[in-house]
Parts: structure tokens; C-alpha cells; sequence
């Protein structure tokens, strides 16, 4: 395997919220590797979007790396300080894509110069001939008319349209990683396969490392090579898109799976989850999934499992991959998509 | 990725039973989502942290609760009794501030300080009345211009022409020609003052007809008393003491500048107002500088603290602000 | 945008339409003892009959309004009564005005100047000791009546740094002080409002993109926040600038200057009735005029705003 380009060890993240301490991220290890597409999926509030926002320094002012490293490129990004740092990174080697497009851009700017600044801070063209390569780049992301639109507002684009804009944006610089922050979410479906088509288009011309934050399972099939499972804080399972699909080991990637309504099966209940995530306020013993989970073993409230090896490349953060702990099935939709696997996989 | 320790720590747990189901309890992970927010508990919680304002309301109650007490302490003079030396014959004028006369005299005699506390009552009473005023009568216009669709382009019209002409002009104009007095100075403010609680509760109900939770409000069947009182009312209330608490430095400066035009309270009517202009008249002798510095003071801390509480409470009661 | 400025020009005609008649009918009220030079007590009935008649007073209330409009048309504003007997309106405000809008306009500047730093400021320093030290500076010009402080300052700067107390032609010196004096209300809105703007500006997405994007935050402070922060400030510009014709009521008399706010006091208190007509009229036309400037600014700036549906209370 490779050497990683981005590489997380033992990652805490506090926020001081009116006083009280939130632990954000409660110690996550991830590694990512050149030209790859990670998804990282969970629950909101599970510390995808934090995780990604201590890359680039856009962490919220009242929160703060406390402990852990990120080694990007020789440097560790967690013991970044400064603006002067920090951009030395952002937009140029690290990019990102928000949410929703429909706020992120400047009402009061033209599209053409929001991606012209970008280019006149990256890279040494300024005036006209940065101006023809925003027209190039708007081309690029499959904005027709490119001339007429440089000049227009924000909200003279739809929605879909502001998002290739966005991504206009971040692809302008060649970022050597891009992070799109749930960026389909605010999307029709349509045009969600658009978007998703052009950043994967892009990707191959440039060779990009795509990490996609998500909760829909749609898009992780659709576009991952490896996928992330967060939940409260922590990276709990880890694998090639087809292991955490058709072999996942943590109860709780079961859980997720196990919630998507299945197409065509029709008449039976749907499944959720019972319970709500922990209050990351206070301090959790053992497994965090722990009180939601139906397969909890005693030790799981008593001290916190480590990964566990399925694969080289498949980790699972679970006392049931212990070769003490019983041996459990997983829930049936699970054991479909097992043998599903086994089928095509021979 | 287990390190070494990590390999070390687990094989060393001991107990195997550790590896056995534990009980799983659905209902107790449903137990994690409870909230016990209440509204105005928060709002007086964050309200009573800062510090400045409640030294400040304290600061306030006790100053009007003086005011109403002041003339039934004893030793307290009458306003406008001109007092005579009893050695000299001759009104006691301009007597600097000493055991008998706390804040001095003015310059025909008069006992300051309870000119001050009588001015003090006087403007007090008439901020009061016009902030009252204000909120009763700008609620209801607004209410009306708000529900009411037919009545929304007359009074729209209706305030624009008011507002246009600047409340300068407006407030001296009809002190001009109804020629000033108590009575006059009242009614002006309050024919200008409505305007903006008005103009703000129209909005507010404009945008609580179409603001989604309340949409959600209406499709869940929720009657329409209860999203005004559940939804509407908490915003306005605290709206509502905010603004009688802004419109109090307001109407007093108001009054001054009313006064110092010469349409303002007539001498027999002490007033703050009154108080500073007799006080300007004798500011360039340093020796006479106490009769505008008392007024003065008084005036500045009453503006301050009132726009510093308003401020304060408005502060509080945003749910942004809550925890 | 032309059909946008075409709409608010007829709405604002129609505003100015029916506030010049309410004036009118408001001055109507007027005590009739501003029409005489004399004292009223001196004339026989008779005689003031014959001199309101003169002024057209008597009669219908609609043919006075018709002779009204047909003189304002012409550009007359009738002649000034007590203050300067006889002197048509016009002449009598032609000299006062450069004082007035000079020291307007070069308080104007200042404020914002002065203002839109501290407010930037402020917004940078939130919490922290410079915000609170600025913030009681603005509580405090907010809070106490301008007559109040207005007067310590005259009396105590220009007891400590020799400033001239009072206003003349020809020292510059004089004029520091009063322009100062002027600025101070103004910088303290313009304080506030910049850092209200920017706070809720700085936390809006957009920024973070131009953040993540890679740019510095000192670009993201003047390219994006303090561009975008213009755009609602230039609605009250316009009508500011034209306020400063009418002077500031109170300086003008602190420092004695010949200006137009403080002959708005003085024809008050003399009870010239044609010239406080001519001065309510002006005040208003040029309010309604300066929102109407305002509002094309804006449609200017803000792209948005050409493409909506403009209504509601101005």
C-alpha cells in the first residue's frame, strides 16, 4: 500500500459552548490516500463536518485541536496556530465544498469574480488573462454560455448551477484534496447525479483526492472507494466500499444499513434505531453505541473496544471481533447483502 | 492499527464473562433527548448574570420609588417656594449647596433639590405615559394593519406620511400650534411615537402568518389564540419592555430639546428639561456650574440606565442567547 | 431598473403630493397672531381682517389651497412676516444655507469615517476591552439627550484646549469643534450598525467559503463584508446629506452659527408663520426626496432588488 497523503492519530476536538466543554471528536484515526474517494457517513451531529474542518482551519473559534496529529505533506496540522499557516494550505492544497449552494456565494458579487479571486490568490494571472480562464473553468464544470454568465449574480443561477460554481471555485486551484460536505444534500435527485458526475469527471482530469462527507448510503454506492462510519465522535469502522457494504462488522453500520427502506420490498416495517446519540457533553465509558445497541456484550459499558482487524484494509472498532466474544448474526437485511456478496464475488 | 499497549490491554482483561449480553433496555436510549427549556426562564437567568444590569434596575427602582417618596420625607421643601433669608430680607439666590439646601438654590431662590426630584417626577411620568401609550396604541394599530388586508394600503399611506416629515418638524410644529404645556407635550409625542411599534407588529404578524413553524402550527390544527400566544406573544412581550425601557431616554430627550427650543413645560412645571435650561443660563460662572451639573447628572443616569436595561433585556430574551 | 425608478418616483410624488396638502391644512392651524407685524392687541378687528385677507386667509379653504399650489409652482414661498419683514422666503434662506450644508457635510464625513472604523473595530474586538470601551461610548451618546453633552463639551474642551467657544468667518479653528460636536451622534449610529452588519456578515456561509477558498482575512474584510456592509448604509445616505441642510438645531445656536437649523428655532419662537410654512415644506420634500435617493442607490448596489417586488411601508 501506499504511504497516506492526509494522516489522522488519535484526533481530539473540544468546543467550549457557554462554558461547558463539548468533545467533538473523541480520538479518530483515519488514513487517506492519493487519487482515492473516501465517504465518511453517520448520524449529523457525529463530527463529520468538524473531523474535515480541522484539515483546512475552519474550525469554529470557540473550538479547538487538544490533542492528535495530522500529518499532511511533513507538517502537523493540528499544531497549526496562525491565519499565515493555515494559508498556506487552504484553497490550494485543501478544498471544500459546502452544503447549500444557495447561500454560498456572495449575493452582491459577480459568479465570475467570486472564481477569479480565486485564481488571482493561487496563482500568478491577474486581469484579463485571469478572467479567460474563468471562462474556461465555467465551461469546465458545464456552465453554458460562459461569456454571458461571468457577469451575472448569484441569483440568477439555480441552485444546481450555483453548485458547479462552488465547485468551480475549489476545482480553480487543483486542490490536491477536495472535502464536499454533504454536497448533493440540498439538491434534487436529478441534478444530484449531475453534480456527482462532474466531480468524479473532474477528478479524473486531475487527479484529485475526493472525501465526501454524507449520510446518504446512495451516494457513498455510488461514488466511494472507501468509506468511514462515524459515530459520536469516532471513526468505528473503516473498509473498501464493498466490505462496509456487503460485510460490515460494528453493530452500528448494521443499524445504518439496516434503516435504508429497501426498493420493492414492500409491506414491512421500517426500522430505526431507537434512542438518540450521547450528549457529547459528558464523558462516555466504553462503547459509545452502547445503550442503542441490541447486541451489546457487558464490556462495551465498561471500557472502549480498539480496532479490530477483518481485513488489511477492513478495521472494525467492536468487542464482537474479539475472539472471546459470541458469535452473532447480524440483522437479516445484513445477511442478505452477505450472501448477495458471496454470489457475485466467486 | 492497534498498538502494542492497546494488544497488551486487552488481552490482559481477565474476566470473560465480560463477553456475555448485557441488557438491552430500548427505552432507556430514548430517554437522552429530554429538554426542560423554558423561555422566560432562561431569559431572566441570563438576564440576572449581567451584572451591570441589575445594579442598574436596582439603581432605577430605588430612584423612582424616591421620587414618589421624596415629597412626604421630612425637611423636604416645596419646589417652588422662593425662600428668604432671614437675616438679609433678600431671596436666596444662587446659594451654593450646603446642609439646608442639599443641591443650592436657583437664581430667584428656589430649593434644587426638590426642584430636581419634582422635574424628575414630571419627566418620568411623561415618558411613561407616552411609552405605555406607544405600545397599547402601536400594538393595536399594528395588529389591525397586519390582519386586517383591506386597511394595509391606507395605513400604509397613513405612516409613510407621518414618517416623512421628520419627527423634528412634527413634534415642534404641534407644540407650536397647540402651544405648549403638559398636556401638549404628551399628545405630540404620542402622535409620533406610535409609529414604530406599529410598523414593527405589522411586520411581525405579516411574517407569522407565512413563517413555516407556523404553518406547521396550522396544519397540525393548532387553533390561532394558541400561535399567538404560544409562538407570537413571548417575542412580543419581550419586545414589548424593551421598547417602553428605550422610549423612556427618548422621550426625555425629546423634552429637552423641546424645551430648550421654548416649547416646553412652563417654569411652574419643573422639569429636567427646565432644570438644564435654567442651569445653561448661569453655566459660565464656575462658582454657579452646580445648578446644570445636578440636572445633569440626574438626566445622564436616568438615560443611561434605562437604555442600558432595554438593551440588556433585549439581550436576554433573544432565544439565540439562551442555554 | 427603469421601471423601478419610474414606480418609486410616482410613489414618492403622490407621498410628497399629500404631504404638502396635510402641511398646508396644518398650517391653517397656525395662531393667525404670525401674520401680523404687529402685536395683535394693536389691531382693530378690521384691520386684521383686512390683512389676512390679504394673505388669501379668508377664504375657502380649496381656493387657498389652489392659490398654494399655483405660487409654489411659480417658486414662491410667500415673504417672511415678523423675521424680516416683506423679504420674500427665498432670500431670506439663500445665505444660510452653505453654513449649515458646509458643516453637514463635513460632519458627515467624519462620522462615517470615524463610525464605520469603530464599529469594524468593535467587530473584531467583540468581548474584549476595546468593544466594551467603545460600546459605553456609543451607550452614552445613544442615551443622553444631545443638549446635555453637547453643552459640557463647548464648556469644558474649550476650557482645556483654548478652542475659540464660539463660531466666526474667518478662524478655521472655530470650525473644528462644532463639526466635531455633529459627528458624534451620527459616528455612534454608523459604530453601532457596522458592527451588528458584521457580526451577522461573518458568520454567514459565503464568508466561509472565501475563507476556505484560501483568503486572507483581511481581503474577506474589505472585498466582501465592508462592500457588502455599503449596501443597507446607502439607503439613509442621500437623505442624510440633504438633512444637513436643515442644519443642526443645536450647535448652530451653541456656537452661533448663521445657519439654517437655528432660523427654524428662531421663527418659531417669533411666530412667522409663512417662513415656518416655507421651512416644514422644505424639511418634508427634501426627507421624501432623500428616501427616494436612497432607495435608487440601493436598487444600484443591490442587484437583487431590481428584480423584486417592491411595496409595504417605506
Amino acid at each position: 500500500m501506499d504511504e497516506p497523503i492526509l494522516s489522522i492519530r488519535d484526533l481530539v476536538v473540544k468546543f467550549n459552548l457557554r462554558g461547558q466543554i463539548l468533545t467533538a471528536i473523541r480520538g479518530a484515526s483515519l488514513d487517506l490516500y492519493q487519487g482515492e474517494t473516501l465517504a465518511i457517513v453517520g448520524e449529523s451531529g457525529a463530527g463529520k463536518s468538524v473531523l474535515t474542518k480541522t484539515w483546512n482551519g475552519m474550525l469554529d473559534p470557540n473550538g479547538w485541536v487538544e490533542s492528535g496529529s495530522i500529518m499532511f505533506e511533513g507538517q502537523d496540522l493540528a499544531k497549526f496556530t496562525t491565519e499565515a499557516q493555515w494559508l498556506t494550505v487552504r484553497g490550494k492544497k485543501i478544498a471544500m465544498v459546502f452544503q447549500d449552494p444557495m447561500t454560498a456565494l456572495n449575493p452582491l458579487k459577480t459568479v465570475g469574480k467570486q472564481i477569479q479571486e480565486t485564481l488571482e490568490l493561487h496563482q500568478d494571472i491577474k486581469g484579463e488573462a485571469a478572467q479567460e480562464r474563468t471562462i474556461e473553468i465555467l465551461s469546465q464544470v458545464g456552465i453554458s454560455e460562459p461569456e454571458m454568465r461571468y457577469s451575472q449574480y448569484p441569483h440568477e443561477f439555480s441552485g444546481g448551477m450555483r453548485q458547479r460554481v462552488v465547485i468551480a471555485i475549489t476545482v480553480a486551484c487543483n486542490p490536491k484534496i477536495l472535502i464536499c460536505d454533504e454536497p448533493t444534500t440540498a439538491l434534487d435527485v436529478t441534478i444530484q447525479a449531475q453534480i456527482l458526475e462532474l466531480i468524479r469527471e473532474l477528478q479524473v482530469q486531475l487527479g484529485t483526492t475526493l472525501v465526501y462527507i454524507t449520510h446518504d448510503l446512495g451516494v457513498v454506492a455510488n461514488v466511494a472507494d472507501r468509506v468511514a462510519v462515524m459515530y459520536a465522535g469516532e471513526i468505528i469502522e473503516y473498509g473498501t466500499v464493498e466490505e462496509i457494504f456487503y460485510d460490515p462488522r460494528h453493530p452500528y453500520t448494521w443499524a445504518l444499513l439496516s434503516s435504508l427502506p429497501q426498493l420493492g420490498v414492500k409491506g414491512e416495517p421500517l426500522y430505526s434505531i431507537k434512542g438518540t446519540p450521547p450528549n457529547l457533553f459528558n464523558e462516555i465509558k466504553g462503547d459509545a453505541f452502547a445503550p442503542r445497541n441490541p447486541h451489546a456484550l457487558k464490556i462495551d459499558f465498561v471500557k472502549q473496544p480498539p480496532f479490530f482487524q477483518v481485513s488489511p484494509t477492513h478495521f472494525a472498532k467492536t468487542w464482537l471481533l474479539d475472539p472471546r466474544a459470541p458469535k452473532v448474526e447480524p440483522p437479516p437485511v445484513v445477511q442478505a447483502m452477505q450472501s448477495r456478496y458471496k454470489e457475485y464475488a466467486i | 492499527m492497534t498498538t502494542r499497549k492497546e494488544q497488551q490491554a486487552i488481552t490482559a482483561i481477565e474476566d470473560d464473562s465480560l463477553f456475555t449480553f448485557a441488557h438491552y433496555d430500548p427505552e432507556a436510549a430514548e430517554r437522552t433527548g429530554y429538554s426542560d427549556y423554558s423561555y422566560w426562564g432562561s431569559t431572566f437567568r441570563i438576564f440576572l448574570k449581567n451584572k451591570t444590569a441589575v445594579f442598574l434596575l436596582i439603581l432605577m427602582a430605588s430612584l423612582v420609588f424616591f421620587t414618589i417618596i421624596q415629597p412626604y420625607l421630612p425637611n423636604q421643601k416645596d419646589p417652588n417656594k422662593i425662600h428668604i433669608d432671614p437675616e438679609t430680607g433678600y431671596q436666596l439666590r444662587n446659594h451654593p449647596p450646603d446642609g439646608e439646601f442639599w443641591f443650592g438654590t436657583n437664581v430667584i431662590g428656589q430649593d434644587l433639590w426638590a426642584r430636581i426630584w419634582s422635574g424628575t417626577r414630571t419627566s418620568l411620568l411623561i415618558a411613561i405615559i407616552v411609552g405605555i401609550w406607544e405600545v397599547v396604541f402601536g400594538i393595536f394599530i399594528g395588529a389591525v394593519w397586519g390582519y386586517v388586508r383591506q386597511l394595509d394600503a391606507l395605513i400604509t399611506e397613513v405612516y409613510n406620511v407621518i414618517n416623512n416629515i421628520p419627527n423634528t418638524i412634527l413634534l415642534m410644529l404641534l407644540a407650536y400650534i397647540m402651544r405648549p404645556s403638559f398636556k401638549t407635550m404628551i399628545i405630540a409625542m404620542c402622535l409620533t411615537g406610535w409609529l414604530g411599534m406599529a410598523r414593527f407588529v405589522r411586520n411581525q404578524i405579516v411574517i407569522i402568518r407565512d413563517r413555516e413553524y407556523n404553518l406547521a402550527s396550522r396544519c397540525l390544527g393548532t387553533p390561532t389564540h394558541r400561535i399567538i400566544m404560544k409562538n407570537v406573544l413571548p417575542y412580543l412581550v419581550s419586545v414589548i419592555v424593551m421598547r417602553i425601557a428605550l422610549s423612556i431616554p427618548g422621550t426625555i430627550g425629546w423634552e429637552v430639546f423641546l424645551t430648550y427650543i421654548g416649547l416646553g413645560l412652563p417654569l411652574e412645571t419643573p422639569s429636567l428639561g427646565n432644570l438644564l435650561n435654567e442651569g445653561r443660563r448661569v453655566m459660565m460662572s464656575s462658582s454657579l456650574r452646580y445648578q446644570l451639573l445636578f440636572p445633569a447628572l440626574v438626566l445622564s443616569v436616568i438615560t443611561v440606565s434605562f437604555y442600558v436595561l432595554g438593551n440588556a433585556f433585549a439581550d436576554a430574551a433573544d432565544p439565540r442567547n439562551h442555554y | 431598473m427603469l421601471k423601478y425608478s419610474i414606480r418609486r418616483i410616482l410613489q414618492s410624488l403622490v407621498t410628497v403630493f399629500i404631504v404638502i396638502t396635510v402641511v398646508f391644512l396644518l398650517m391653517r392651524l397656525l395662531p393667525i397672531e404670525g401674520y401680523f407685524t404687529e402685536r395683535a392687541d394693536k389691531l382693530t378687528p378690521e384691520q386684521q381682517e383686512a390683512i389676512l385677507r390679504k394673505f388669501g386667509l379668508l377664504d375657502p379653504w380649496y381656493i387657498q389651497l389652489k392659490n398654494f399650489y399655483a405660487s409654489l409652482l411659480r417658486g414662491d414661498l410667500g415673504n417672511s412676516i415678523i423675521y424680516r419683514p416683506n423679504v420674500p422666503v427665498v432670500d431670506v434662506l439663500k445665505p444660510k444655507i452653505p453654513y449649515s450644508f458646509g458643516f453637514g457635510i463635513a460632519s458627515l464625513v467624519l462620522s462615517l469615517f470615524v463610525g464605520l472604523a469603530m464599529g469594524v473595530h468593535m467587530a473584531r474586538e467583540k468581548g474584549r476591552f476595546w468593544d466594551k470601551l467603545w460600546t459605553s461610548f456609543v451607550v452614552f451618546i445613544n442615551a443622553v439627550p444631545a443638549a446635555v453633552y453637547l453643552l459640557f463639551i463647548q464648556l469644558y474642551i474649550t476650557h482645556v484646549t483654548k478652542l475659540p467657544i464660539l463660531f466666526s468667518k474667518d478662524s478655521f479653528v472655530s470650525c473644528i469643534l462644532p463639526t466635531i460636536s455633529m459627528s458624534l451622534g451620527g459616528a455612534a449610529g454608523y459604530a453601532m450598525w457596522m458592527r451588528r452588519y458584521m457580526v451577522d456578515e461573518l458568520n454567514k456561509d459565503y464568508i466561509k467559503l472565501a475563507r476556505a477558498k484560501g483568503m486572507p482575512n483581511k481581503d474577506i474584510m474589505v472585498r466582501h463584508v465592508m462592500r457588502n456592509a455599503f449596501v443597507p448604509m446607502a439607503q439613509y445616505l442621500p437623505s442624510s446629506v440633504l438633512f444637513t441642510i436643515s442644519g443642526s438645531i443645536y450647535i448652530e445656536s451653541l456656537y452661533s452659527i448663521p445657519g439654517m437649523g437655528g432660523l427654524l428655532v428662531d421663527v418659531i419662537q417669533r411666530q412667522d408663520n409663512t417662513l415656518v410654512q416655507a421651512l416644514v415644506l422644505i424639511y418634508s420634500v427634501l426627507g421624501i426626496f432623500g428616501l427616494f435617493l436612497g432607495d435608487i442607490l440601493m436598487a444600484i448596489f443591490d442587484p437583487r432588488i431590481r428584480l423584486e417586488k417592491e411595496g409595504g411601508a417605506r
